[in-house]
């Protein structure tokens, strides 16, 4: 079992400190840019400002999201049922993690 | 009292053995929140992914979206984020030692459980209306 209580910890509460205010912009441009076509979507994001605010919140949210998740397995599955799902956690948060980080880097920056 | 047996770790205690209260309420539908924006974050993220790298798959996201399905999501998926947020910011509040007597405790949970349906009523009304 992980050593890392304090540290797991305290970076639950920081990513959940910087989500706050990314959290709020997100859900005020939310519905309206999920439901516009991927073009118009596409060109609403180009601008850095909005990419990087955008693609932060779900990155920082993918952090938040593994920790509580990896909570709520070791809270109710012991054995290798919930090793698994925490070795597929971590996967779906690195792969995610990456993808965004990409995808920020090619919606404004790649030309 | 040792024995020197390794200590399996205990489970933690099931919901249904306890009795209701607001803050039990809240602490629960704080998980339910969090396993549901688990869910939503990752359909957004391969949304954003996909308007990067894969407009096919950006395109199918979209028309789920804008689906009779689509719109219930989104709609728990607003609500969640708005009670999440700010049953998380009652989480810091508590983590500094403050607020955590049962009277206020109480209160704060149904003071959550109300703003948290208005501001999301807003947002949907808004966000829905520009579209």
């Amino acid at each position: 079992m992980s050593k890392k209580g304090t540290s797991t910890f305290v970076v639950q509460r920081a990513t959940g400190v910087i989500l706050v205010p990314l959290a709020i912009w997100v859900l005020i441009n939310l519905v309206s840019v999920l439901n516009a076509d991927p073009s118009v979507a596409l060109v609403w994001l180009t601008p850095a400002s909005k990419s990087i605010v955008f693609g932060a919140f779900l990155a920082v949210g993918v952090w938040h999201m593994r920790i509580g998740m990896s909570e709520i397995i070791v809270d109710y599955l012991h054995g290798w049922l919930g090793d698994i799902l925490r070795v597929l956690n971590w996967f779906l948060a690195l792969a995610l993690f990456g993808g965004i980080i990409l995808s920020i880097y090619k919606i404004s920056f790649a030309g | 009292m040792s024995d020197g047996a390794p200590k399996e770790r205990v489970l933690s205690p099931h919901l249904q053995i306890w009795r209701f209260t607001p803050t039990m309420a809240a602490s629960i539908t704080h998980r339910a929140t969090g396993m549901a924006l688990y869910g939503g974050v990752t359909l957004i993220a391969l949304w954003f992914i996909g308007l990067a790298l894969a407009p096919q798959m950006a395109a199918t996201l979209t028309g789920i979206f804008r689906s009779p399905i689509g719109v219930i999501v989104i709609i728990g998926f607003v609500w969640s984020l708005c009670f999440h947020l700010m049953n998380g910011l009652r989480h810091l509040y508590w983590d500094s030692g403050r607020g955590l007597d049962p009277k206020t405790a109480t209160m704060t949970a149904w003071l959550i459980y109300g703003v948290s349906a208005v501001l999301a009523s807003v947002i949907l009304f808004f966000g829905y209306g520009s579209a």
